[in-house]
């Protein structure tokens, strides 16, 4: 990351405990961390003088755009620099992956597909010329020409996909057909639409028949069964980072290096994918030095295009360092936003209040560019179950191109539009079959072992069974009907309403990879260097505490977000999706073979896949480096010392305040420990590599003479400073010898099909008042169950459980954004007419959490940062229902919507 | 032809200027772009989500904040303004001392990215000081902290932690609640 006062201060962990977040004293004293921080005089090695760049975006997307009119920047003002789309052709500079992230900037002659899209970049070489431009260009609609009115391009949806399942007759058993056992339909697509395929299509016919018949027999229900369908709509959302896309660069065309500092979820993609932008580019690039600062997005900094215009910028600087900054308007206008979903849900539902089959069809807006709405489109749709089993189901989703601003990974990845839905529907048909909603659930609710709609079996135990049944208890569940009757007597004008909704969220993308470096200097410190990167969940403070348990304190110095991994030089096509079976079989032959390098920040993937990857990186220090050395020193003197007398094994080994200790064996500190080994020449570091694909892949090494299989895929070692010449002479990869695994087990690619295993269950209550004259909306107060697995910080748990449901009370009732011309790519977007939820809407005073304990010492964490902000959305709206009588289908359920019910 | 005003202003108990700045300049571009104060983070350009609230110390007016983005500089010349960079002291070896308030949101992970944190640091300041000279009821403290907070955005944190760190300084502090007064020593 980019250099800053994070580290300098020691005083995050003292006396054994942690006192506040590790970049806490940084933050709060409102030191230079994030990347819009940093101006080009505060690093090392930049010239001070910058210079500030401007994209210029079109507003429209039904004329023909002719180019740019910046007379009005005459005489003193124009752009020292302009950048267009005929320039980057000239200078062969690309957009890296241009169906996922768009073209830089739309040549004159066409239709733009999106408002918002760029059409130029300009650059001033000071900053009081710059913003006396911006100025005059913000809001100035008429430097750009346009000519005919026309369409936008038409395209090709971006994605869809059919989930059919009908499970056996014991949930446990075998299924019938599933996704998990046979296949996903992926069916063609092209202008004209998706294309599903027919009943004999030779892939794909059985999965449609099987779809048909599910729909079939949910159109004409068994006797005593009913089938209650519903048409829901969730609206486009910005994730609102308050950190704008931003970024520095700087280019010295002599030397050919770039220098780029970003704002990204996603630097050692970002950091690729600029490689890639250059990689045909008539200007010299010799090297690439991409740092992030810590930063926040949501999503919305996950594989965004931002960092590549920053890059782009900075290759037109003069040699001036150059400054690309969005404001509020310009980020609503091209950042990432939450897809908005039409969704037809449908469940049947015998006498008894049993699920028999449930059917979702979801039709996602995309926005300009693809981005990641395939990958949306199938997570949502696949967590369309919610919490509940389904003995059959027929899930299907396409994601469509629109004129709206690009959609990407938004929390929540689309499952929050989903079951927030689904949460919806099934507290109606409680009303509508008269049983306690929290009943039917509970009644219907997935258990341990049980399949998903994919077929899969989800990991461990499902606990969220034993959330309904806590929740049910619930004085405020009791109580409802009497102190909706004491309230509404209280205060006349005022309805009370109560809501519940549980959901269960699933934490990873399915290929999951991570790096983590761990090692003891000869002083017995200790170092670490991780692909994590903050984006203020806390990663980089948790990450440093996860080696407490094997390695006896937290690391003493770290380096995240690290995108160069010299000691771990592994090889890869990043296809972890898509490469067959066989195919994949021939490549992990190779030792250096891996399905993918690293991950991004996302997919709350910190907790569980980053606390893998820096466990697993702990335990083969403490197995490879500290136990010999121990043993060594237990053993040394006559007659094997103090250890001959006690049977040892690697297993006693323990850490006992700060020394490790085993049996009755005299405690080492680590400081002793690390000076053997290095005095030794053992081994005093490793570099790991993982890979999840919702298992782990597992791999045997020989390494000294000890063999051992562990959950990695890749190992690194260092030796000591009093190494031998042989072993020096193979520390070859920055300082690393690279040990070839001797075997490597994969998790079957057919598992791409599980779509999930690992969940986080969530539930929450909310109790609101409904104004019968305006309609307004004020939260009374919420509770909120999470089970997480163990927690490895609570406070920041807490803190991501109360942001979340501050977040998806924005989207339950305030937040919205238009889809077509009016919508935020006009450029004229801003907090002044978005409005976020504020502390006297969230009920900050009067709110609870609650976490499950863990189920077991060993309990891993779950990643909890997406699922926490889901039931609220679902509540509030079934809390409306209680309130007001009336069911709304549409996010967000703002106080004109109710009005027009009242 | 830019437009110039001669500036200068107490920032953090340093005079700054005279200089030559824009006559349309934001406080939140002089902090940033002239003097390197980056703490004062500018993020809706509107006065709304109030994350680059700055203190101005007014002889007649009193203490008060205002939005650094869309106060200009000719506004506040020759005014005495704190940013965050000035709310922290120094603890003798060159690391920062933070105030009972930075203080109550370190141990409370009040914050998570950050970025809205230099804002609420220095209304939550000027809050516990129009305390220090007026008290209140310990019942009125959440009402107050509402009040006083309430024009803040945070999207990452759902406010809680922000609000219970400064409810506890104030309960904790004596002589800001009419039930926890400054007990004065009598001299022996």
């Amino acid at each position: 990351m980019v250099a800053s006062p994070v580290g300098q201060d020691p005083g995050w962990f003292a006396g054994g405990r942690l006192r506040y977040r590790r970049d806490g004293m940084a933050k709060v004293t409102g030191s230079k961390v994030f990347a819009i921080d940093m101006r080009a005089r505060d690093l090392d090695g930049w010239p001070d003088h910058q210079s500030h760049a401007l994209t210029l975006h079109v507003p429209r997307a039904d004329r023909v755009y002719l180019g740019l009119d910046l007379s009005v920047l005459e005489p003193d003002l124009a752009p020292d620099v302009l950048i267009d789309a005929e320039r980057l052709a000239k200078d062969k500079v690309t957009m890296p992956d241009a169906d996922f992230y768009g073209d830089f900037f739309l040549e004159p002659g066409n239709v733009s597909p999106m408002l918002g899209q760029p059409v130029a970049l300009g650059i001033w070489h000071d900053y009081e010329r710059f913003r006396a431009a911006r100025k005059l260009l913000q809001f100035n609609n008429d430097i750009f020409r346009f000519g005919e009115q026309a369409d936008p391009p038409k395209r090709a949806p971006y994605g869809a996909a059919r989930f059919v399942r009908i499970g056996g007759d014991d949930p446990r058993g075998a299924d019938r057909f599933s996704p998990m056992k046979d296949y996903v339909v992926w069916p063609d697509t092209d202008e004209s639409g998706v294309q599903w395929p027919a009943h004999d299509h030779p892939a794909f016919g059985a999965a449609m028949g099987h779809s048909s018949d599910i729909q079939s027999e949910m159109e004409n229900p068994p006797e005593g069964s009913r089938t209650f369908a519903r048409e829901y709509r969730s609206q486009s959302i910005d994730p609102c980072a308050m950190e704008m896309e931003n970024g520095l660069g700087w280019y010295d065309p002599d030397s050919g290096r770039l220098n780029v500092v970003g704002a990204t979820q996603s630097p050692y993609s970002a950091a690729h994918h600029i490689l890639e932008m250059m990689s045909a580019s008539t200007l010299p690039l010799k090297a690439l030095d991409f740092v992030t600062g810590y930063t926040v997005g949501y999503g919305q900094k996950e594989h965004q295009s931002f960092p590549y215009y920053v890059a782009m910028a900075a290759l037109y600087g003069d040699g001036n360092p150059v400054r690309l900054a969005l404001d509020r308007w310009q980020h609503f206008q091209f950042a990432l936003k939450r897809h908005p979903f039409d969704i037809r849900t449908a469940l049947t539902v015998d006498k008894d209040g049993q699920f028999q089959a449930m059917s979702c069809d979801m039709t996602g807006d995309g926005g300009g560019v693809m981005n990641f709405s395939p990958s949306v489109g199938t997570v949502a749709v696949t967590a369309a179950q919610s919490v509940y089993y389904m003995p059959k189901s027929d899930m299907s989703v396409q994601v469509l191109p629109s004129i709206g601003v690009t959609s990407g990974s938004m929390r929540g990845y689309g499952t929050l539009q989903s079951m927030a839905t689904t949460e919806m529907l099934v507290d109606e048909i409680a009303d509508e079959i008269g049983m306690d909603a929290i009943e039917l659930r509970r009644k219907n609710v997935i258990q341990s072992g049980m399949k998903n709609t994919q077929g899969a079996v989800p990991s461990g135990h499902l606990r969220i069974g034993e959330i309904l049944d806590i929740a049910r208890q619930d004085p405020l569940w009791t109580e409802r009907a009497d102190r909706k009757a004491a309230y509404e007597a209280e205060n006349p004008g005022t309805l009370y309403g109560l809501g519940f909704a549980s959901v269960q969220k699933d934490f990873g993308t399915g290929a999951e990879a991570a790096v983590v470096r761990l090692e003891i200097t000869p002083e017995g410190r200790l170092k670490m260097r991780h692909v994590a990167a903050e984006i203020g969940a806390g990663a980089t403070t948790s990450q440093m505490l996860v080696t407490e348990p094997y390695l006896g304190r937290p690391a003493d110095e770290v380096e995240f977000s690290v995108q160069h991994w010299p000691e771990m030089p592994l090889k890869t096509e990043d296809q972890p999706y898509t490469t067959p079976q066989e195919e994949e079989d021939q490549l992990s032959q190779d030792p250096y073979w891996v399905p993918r390098f690293t991950s991004p920040r996302s997919a709350s993937n910190s907790a569980y896949y980053f606390t893998h990857a820096t466990q697993q990186a702990a335990q083969l220090l403490l197995r490879l480096a500290l136990w010999p050395s121990a043993l060594a020193i237990w053993g040394a003197g006559p007659s094997g010392g103090q250890s001959t007398p006690e049977p040892l094994r690697f297993e006693d080994a323990e850490w006992r305040d700060g020394m490790l200790v085993a049996r009755s064996m005299e405690p080492l500190s680590l400081e002793r420990l690390a000076k053997r080994a290095h005095e030794k020449g053992s081994i005093t570091g490793v570099c790991i590599h993982t890979f999840n694909r919702w298992a782990w892949t597992e791999a045997e090494f020989e390494v000294e003479g000890q063999s051992f299989r562990a959950p990695i895929d890749a190992l690194s070692v260092k030796w000591g400073t009093g190494a031998d010449a042989a072993r020096k002479a193979q520390m070859t990869d920055g300082g690393y010898a690279f040990q070839p695994r001797t075997k490597v087990y994969y998790p079957p690619v057919q598992r791409n099909n599980a779509g999930t295993v690992y969940y986080a269950p969530c539930a929450t209550l909310v109790e609101l008042g409904v104004a019968t004259g305006s309609g307004k909306v004020t939260i009374l107060s919420h509770k909120t169950w999470l089970e997480c697995g163990t927690q490895i910080v609570p406070e920041l748990v807490s803190g991501q459980l109360q942001g979340g449901i501050a977040m998806g009370i924005g989207h339950a009732l305030y937040e919205d954004l238009p889809t077509d011309a009016d919508g935020p790519g006009n450029g004229t977007w801003n907090y002044s007419r978005y409005h976020l939820p504020r502390a006297s809407e969230v009920g900050v005073w009067t709110q609870t959490g609650h976490v499950l304990p863990p189920l077991s010492g060993e309990d891993p964490p779950k990643g909890m940062a997406e699922v926490v902000m889901i039931p609220i959305v679902g509540a509030c709206a079934n809390a409306i229902a209680h309130a007001t009588g009336h069911r709304f289908y549409s996010f967000p359920i703002s106080a004109s919507r109710i009005q027009e019910v009242l | 032809m830019i437009e110039k005003i001669s500036f200068s202003a107490t920032i953090n108990g340093q005079k700054v200027g005279p200089m030559d700045v824009p006559q349309d300049l934001m406080m939140v571009e002089l902090l940033q772009e002239y003097l390197n104060l980056t703490g004062t983070r500018l993020s809706c350009g509107q006065g709304m989500c109030s994350a680059c609230r700055v203190i101005v110390d007014d002889p007649a007016k009193g203490t008060y904040t205002v939005a650094a983005c869309v106060t200009g500089v000719a506004w506040l010349n020759g005014k005495t303004v704190r940013t965050i960079e000035g709310i922290a002291g120094e603890d003798g070896q060159g690391a920062p001392l933070p105030s009972a308030i930075q203080q109550a949101f370190l141990e409370h992970f009040s914050f998570q990215c950050s970025y809205c944190t230099p804002g609420f640091v220095n209304s939550a300041t000027v809050l516990v000081e129009q305390l220090e000279r007026s008290p209140i009821a310990a019942d009125r403290v959440e009402d107050v902290v509402l009040e006083s907070l309430d024009k803040h955005i945070c999207r990452c944190t759902g406010y809680v932690r922000y609000y219970q760190a400064v409810k506890d300084v104030i309960l904790s502090t004596p002589g800001l609640t009419h039930e926890n007064p400054v007990v004065l020593e009598r001299p022996a």
